[in-house]
């Protein structure tokens, strides 16, 4: 305890104040831009903060949480929310099956790859809009394709509107959070589902698990097919449990994807509607916060968001991480 | 890497210098830069090269960017607003008042020799005047009428139509004019209109939005009913408009005054429903020969009116010069260039009935120009109450229309759904705000609806 410091504890000093210095920039960066805002925003969700200045500001407690417990909007655009969610397993295991067909060894596969993956650095409002006109319900290609197929096999089905309409497949009511038979059919909300997976299915997901496959050890597929095991048994006892990590990364970002998701599709391509189908809890923020300007109420839909967010996320983690083996 | 890292900071931070010593001027110098957030109306920049001919110190430049009161209020509070915007509705006014963006200008106005009330049209005051106070000066302004394709008439051999008119006269020649494949896809339809337009037909209903004193939602009344059941019934009933589906089929991308506006001018309908406004796209369609009189009326001969007020921002440093564009648009020159650009109608009543509105030289056809004064003459302001988010009412309003327009519910069902769901916010509104309440209860002696005395 002289007070006089070795030359290796020196040294370490001096280099921990280097990196601390290094690191301040983006460390400031990060607490004013993205950690203070978080923490201001649940600040906010306590107020009755109100960019018209109408009300006197003040305190307002839970009265925000409890308001939007009690708003049906707040329920259906949850429930909207989870409906873009029936889109998730089919966009993972498409992903799953393009990774496995693309990791064949063929010759210009690396061609191939990089067309499926298009998709994924393409503006994602240009893909909002060629969607948007596929989906014509009149003279779009996909209701052309459906009319001619339904032409050809003498059945009356009448092709979906589409973006234009409020029916979905589950039936979800408008209004009301329930079902009813008026609303069965496909919609708006479908629509977005599909290009969804049409995007997801060559995205990132499947350079993950086109990566994972990599690392599948070959002499474990051979030694199973040595003992007669054919490819379906192959996949199912020795490529899937090796995938299970990535299986489980994919799944839990996929669900924090898709619940703070459908914003850009809102403004994009349907403005949330048709009477409000497509609009999500995201953007059911941009339109409390910056369209009718009460950011108190606005803010406290964005932490229920980040608890529900929250709460699928430890669900994913307590009961899908039983089945991955590292 | 010491060095590495700090070399790199050294070149960032003299790259960042070197970036600022080089940025471009937004002004020539001597001049003063003023930015204005305006559409994108490809008129507006005529009118723009005017203003800086007009004004040797100044340089006015257009933001088409940052258009929307969200952004407008947002950037305005953060201190980095535009000089002048523009506002399209007495709600859109009361937001930037209520948010403290907007500079009262009345008393500047006076110094000046001019009061909007008494010199602008009525419809166009609604964007500037709140509460008897000035926060801007009308920018253009226009009411509805019905636009006509002469060829269309001509090769049908059916007359020009004549207004003063009536529905039921109007539907059967609309009916005439609507055609129809093998299939039943329509190649031509009679009549266009935006569902956005839905108050046109409510305020010559004897509808209303709100009640007089602006304290309830009365969207649920017969004559609102009768209005927008008239919509539905154009599209499902006499299949004279097109419906959403037939809308997207014709569905074009882009462009300012997109959607109705270009339908039309590809010959898709005989008539529509539109404002004078339309020209500064319709203008460009070679061949397209227009015709115009009065939209067809119900119990009232009344139609809306509409426009827009530019508005200074009360926090920019150049306020006063931004006052000279106020100044401007009370002027013959900004009024008579509207004219002939046809972007509506000037703000000022007086230039309206100069022989020179009458007849563009350079567009000898529009023989038609009294037929918007006159609409414009008849013409009722949208109604405001503020005892609700303008937003929220829109948002709630539009779901309803959307339900109709859609057929999937009835004009009255969704009328009386609208009107609870408007009321139940406006007692939320009072439950909020103690002003508001204290204001309800002056108008009306309740401290809430259906609440005590």
């Amino acid at each position: 305890m002289t007070g006089k410091l070795r030359p290796g504890e020196a040294r370490n000093r001096r280099d921990t104040v280097a990196a601390l210095l290094f690191l301040l920039p983006n460390f400031l960066g990060f607490v004013i831009f993205t950690s203070g805002p978080v923490i201001f925003s649940l600040a906010a969700s306590f107020t009755n903060w109100n960019l018209q200045q109408t009300v006197p500001f003040r305190w307002v407690g839970f009265e925000n949480y409890g308001r939007l417990l009690a708003d049906p909007e707040f329920h259906l655009y949850a429930v909207n929310t989870a409906y873009f969610l029936l889109g998730m397993p089919l966009a993972i295991a498409g992903s799953l099956c393009l990774a496995m067909m693309l990791s064949q060894k063929l010759k210009g596969i690396v061609v191939y790859r990089t067309l499926f993956y298009l998709p994924s650095f393409t503006s994602g409002v240009a893909l909002m809009i060629l969607w948007k006109a596929l989906y014509n319900p009149d003279f779009g290609p996909v209701n052309a394709m459906i009319d001619w197929v339904t032409h050809s096999l003498h059945l009356s089905i009448a092709a979906p509107q589409w973006l234009l309409s409020t029916q979905n497949v589950l039936g979800l009511d408008v209004e009301k959070v329930g079902i009813t038979a008026k609303q069965l059919g496909i919609g708006a909300r479908d629509a977005i589902i599909i290009m969804g997976i049409w995007t997801a299915v060559g995205g990132n997901n499947m350079l993950l698990y086109l990566a994972a496959l990599t690392n599948v050890p070959q002499e474990l597929s051979e030694a199973a097919e040595l003992d007669g095991a054919g490819p379906w048994q192959v996949f199912r006892n020795v490529t899937w449990p090796q995938l299970a990590p990535t299986t489980f990364f994919i799944v839990v970002m996929s669900f924090i994807g898709g619940l703070q998701g459908g914003f850009e599709q809102a403004r994009v391509m349907t403005a949330g509607g048709p009477a409000g189908t497509t609009t999500t809890l995201a953007y059911h923020i941009y339109t409390k916060a910056f369209e009718e300007f009460q950011i108190g109420y606005a803010s406290a839909v964005s932490w229920v968001l980040f608890a529900l967010v929250f709460a699928a996320t430890a669900i994913n983690w307590k009961f899908g991480n039983r089945e991955v083996s590292y | 890497m010491r060095v590495f890292f700090a070399v790199t900071f050294v070149v960032l931070v003299g790259l960042s210098l070197l970036a600022w010593s080089i940025r471009p001027n937004v002004a020539e110098p001597g001049k003063t830069a003023l930015t204005w957030v305006s559409d994108d109306n490809p008129a507006r920049r005529e009118q723009i090269n005017l203003f800086n001919r007009l004004h040797k110190d100044l340089t006015l430049r257009l933001d088409p960017n940052n258009t929307g009161m969200e952004k407008v209020i947002v950037q305005s509070l953060a201190g980095v607003g535009p000089d002048l915007f523009d506002c399209y509705d007495t709600f859109q006014l009361s937001a930037y008042v209520k948010s403290g963006i907007a500079w009262d200008v009345t008393d500047e106005l006076a110094r000046l020799g001019l009061d909007p009330a008494k010199q602008t049209w009525k419809a166009v005051q609604a964007d500037s005047i709140y509460e008897g106070r000035a926060y801007g000066f009308g920018n253009n302004v226009g009411a509805d009428a019905v636009w006509f394709n002469k060829s269309i008439f001509d090769r049908e051999g059916i007359p020009y139509p004549k207004g003063p008119w009536r529905w039921p006269e109007f539907i059967q020649l609309a009916q005439r004019l609507t055609h129809r494949d093998a299939n039943g896809r329509a190649t031509q339809f009679g009549f266009m209109c935006e569902w956005w337009q839905w108050l046109h037909f409510v305020y010559q209903f004897g509808g209303r939005v709100y009640s007089e004193d602006g304290t309830r939602c009365v969207v649920d009344s017969p004559e609102t009913v009768a209005a927008v059941q008239l919509l539905y019934d154009l599209i499902y009933k006499y299949k004279v408009m097109p419906s959403p589906v037939e809308e997207a089929a014709m569905a074009t991308q882009g462009g300012w005054g997109s959607g109705t506006i270009t339908r039309f001018g590809a010959d898709k309908g005989a008539m529509a429903l539109g404002g004078r406004w339309w020209l500064c796209t319709l203008r460009d369609y070679k061949g397209l020969r227009l015709g115009v009189v009065e939209c067809p009326y119900s119990v009232k001969r009344v139609f809306r009116g509409y426009g827009k007020g530019t508005l200074i921002n009360k926090n920019s440093p150049r306020r006063q010069e931004a006052l000279k564009f106020l100044i401007y648009q009370a002027g013959r020159e900004y009024n008579q260039l509207i004219s002939d650009q046809a972007d509506a109608l000037g703000p000022v009543v007086k230039f309206a009935y100069e022989p020179r509105y009458l007849l563009n030289p350079k567009h000898p056809e529009e023989d038609y120009n009294v037929v918007w004064r006159d609409a414009l003459e008849r013409a009722t302001p949208d109604q405001y109450s503020p005892f609700i988010n303008g937003q929220v009412a829109l948002r709630l309003l539009n779901k309803q229309l959307d339900l109709v327009k859609n057929n999937q519910k009835t004009a009255k069902a969704a009328m009386r759904d609208a009107a609870l769901q408007l009321n139940r916010e406006i007692a939320r509104g009072l439950e909020q705000d103690p002003e508001l309440a204290r204001r309800y209860r002056d108008i009306t002696g309740r401290t809430a609806p259906g609440g005590a005395q």
